[in-house]
């Protein structure tokens, strides 16, 4: 599914003294079965941008758009367009409420008229994707589990209602290394097997780099720049400026490229690190080392 | 989503006026004796002065009007009740309207009108007082108000606590559910669909995180709170003095020119 905006705004606490504009006059494409990476400092509007992804926040003014579906300031009706966009939370484990994991990942599948059944097999799936195996888990009560686990449980329970569309409110924030890369690996699997459309917000380029094959810059409640990673990659300074900072690769492509003769140098499009890693072995047993 | 919206209407909202700058302890007193005088007014004169004051006093605190009436949005079902009751029930003077059993009174109409000044003036007067005043200073206020209170035993300072503790987490809880309720909305969620069980049912997901995230938080707050060597009120000194200024004194005199004014006018 195609999502595009055109021209979104939103004002909280619209008509009171509290009036803040979060986003303004943003327009966007995401296109089919992409993996958008959108980055930003704090308080720069991703979380607002975002809500308006499913329906929960309602532009103040502009146009949403997917398939046949359209939100504006006046639409009513978001269930639809909620089935088909998940969204997991900043801090979703908050959100647990039932009395087993399994209950609780079915919540979602059931609110939205799956066969019992149907819901069960989908969210014993969504278990063992976020690592959590079902015979293990299904029984015991979300709130016995760690915090790292108890949020593979709330990102199973949107993957449960088998969306097409996922996004993903900074999944990894306050994980240790090894848990984020256990929950951002299950999800790229999924993108890649179901060509899942995924949108990731992140406060990490290094996240963004090895996943995204689309970048959205936000700043002060405007995209400020978007586009593949390379192309935003390359342009570090504003990147810095705006108090973010390009992936530890890119540096070091920058740091080699440095001292690197002209016919040599590493294009930035190696920025993922695997193949970053690939290019220089064969640099190296090429023979053509790094002169001094 | 909008029904919390509207929770935010008599918040503080800060800003820079005579209003604002007033000691908390002046404006709680003026808000109860001023309630007084509006039990007194009783007649056109009066309630026009009582109005006309409370206009100003929304005018000299900078805060639109707009925004005051919406701070009447809870109590309209009350105001319109009132208006409705005098109406039916008051009889008395002139007759407007009649058929069959039912009639309207000048004295409903008069009664309708007066009784809706009444209580629009007193939440008026009331949500100044919330608008213009930080929660902590209006629980400093009422803890010093009060202190004479501890010599019978009254635990004032426990009580003033509690009190700035629970203001402060309102706007926590208030985003807290709304979070919550987003999220279980994203998922499907449907919470005005149903019968009465049903329904009450769907609130089950938001509730419990609620409670969750509120004990949570209780026991992190106590903690943080005994971490640092809080002991209750015995010997505790205050980082914020209260301190009376010109502008409070001048507070007591339009005070006492409202009493006099509306006990000389009045019927
Ligand atoms: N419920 C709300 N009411 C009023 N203002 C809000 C609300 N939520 C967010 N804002 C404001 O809108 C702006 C954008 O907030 P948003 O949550 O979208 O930022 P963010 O980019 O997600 O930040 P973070 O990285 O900290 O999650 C901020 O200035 C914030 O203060
Ligand atoms: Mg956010």
């Amino acid at each position: 599914m195609q999502i595009s905006l055109e021209n979104v705004t939103y004002v909280y606490g619209e008509g009171t003294p509290f009036e803040k504009e979060a986003i303004s006059n943003l327009s966007l494409t995401i296109p089919q079965g992409a993996y958008v990476g959108i980055i930003g400092q704090t308080g720069s509007g991703k979380s607002t941008l975002i809500q308006h992804l499913n329906g929960l926040l309602k532009p103040t003014s502009g146009t949403l758009r997917m398939g046949d579906l359209e939100i504006n300031r006046k639409t009513k009706q978001t269930r639809e367009w909620r089935r088909r966009v998940g969204l997991v939370f900043q801090y979703p484990e908050h959100q647990l409420f039932e009395e087993s994991v399994i209950k609780d990942v079915m919540y979602g599948p059931l609110n939205f008229d799956m066969p019992a059944d149907m819901a069960l097999l989908r969210a014993r799936e969504a278990l063992n994707i976020v690592g959590l195996p079902y015979d293990e888990f299904k029984d015991r009560s979300p709130f016995q589990l760690s915090g790292g686990q108890m949020r593979r449980v709330a990102i199973a329970g949107v993957l449960a209602m088998q969306p097409q569309v996922l996004v993903l409110d900074e999944p990894t924030a306050g994980l240790d290394p090894a848990g984020r890369k256990a929950i951002l690996e299950a999800i790229y699997g999924i993108h890649q097997e179901q060509k899942l459309t995924t949108i990731l917000v992140t406060h990490s380029m290094e996240e963004v780099a090895r996943y995204a094959d689309m970048l959205v810059v936000m700043a002060g409640g405007q995209i400020v720049m978007q586009g593949k990673p390379e192309d935003v990659f390359i342009q570090a300074e504003r990147l810095r400026s705006l108090a973010l900072d390009v992936p530890e690769t890119v540096s070091l492509i920058h740091k080699l490229n440095q001292r690197l003769p002209m016919d040599q140098q590493i294009p930035l499009t190696l920025y993922r690190e695997e193949e970053l890693e690939r290019h220089l072995l064969a640099m190296l047993t090429s023979g053509k080392g790094v002169r001094r | 989503m909008s029904m919390l919206t509207n929770f935010a209407i008599g918040q503080y909202v800060p800003a820079e006026s005579y209003v604002h700058r007033l000691d908390p302890r002046s404006k709680l007193l003026f808000v109860i004796l001023f309630a007084f005088a509006v039990f007194m007014a009783n007649n056109p004169v009066t309630y026009g002065i009582l109005t006309i004051f409370v206009l100003s006093g929304v005018a000299a605190a900078r805060i639109s009007y707009g925004y005051m009436v919406k701070g009447l949005k809870p109590v309209w079902f009350l105001l319109l009740f009132t208006v409705v009751l005098h109406l039916l029930t008051t009889k008395g003077g002139e007759v407007y309207f009649e058929t069959g059993w039912f009639s309207i009174h000048e004295e409903g109409v008069r009664q309708a009108i007066y009784m809706t000044l009444r209580i629009g003036l007193l939440v008026l007067i009331s949500s100044l007082l919330t608008l213009t005043t930080s929660p902590i200073d209006l629980t400093d206020g009422l803890e010093r108000l009060l202190a004479p209170a501890k010599k019978i035993g009254v635990p004032v300072h426990e009580v003033a606590l509690m009190l700035s503790i629970a203001l402060r987490f309102i706007p926590t809880l208030m985003e807290e559910t709304d979070k919550i309720i987003k999220a279980q909305t994203a998922r499907g969620a449907d919470f005005e669909s149903g019968n009465m069980v049903r329904r009450a049912k769907a609130m089950l997901p938001i509730v419990i995180p609620l409670f969750v995230s509120a004990f949570r938080r209780a026991e992190e707050l106590a903690l943080a709170m005994e971490a640092r060597g809080y002991r209750g009120g015995e010997g505790r000194t205050r980082l914020r003095q209260l301190k009376f200024t010109w502008r409070d004194p001048a507070l007591a005199v339009i005070l006492l020119v409202i009493m006099g004014l509306v006990g000389w006018l009045r019927a």
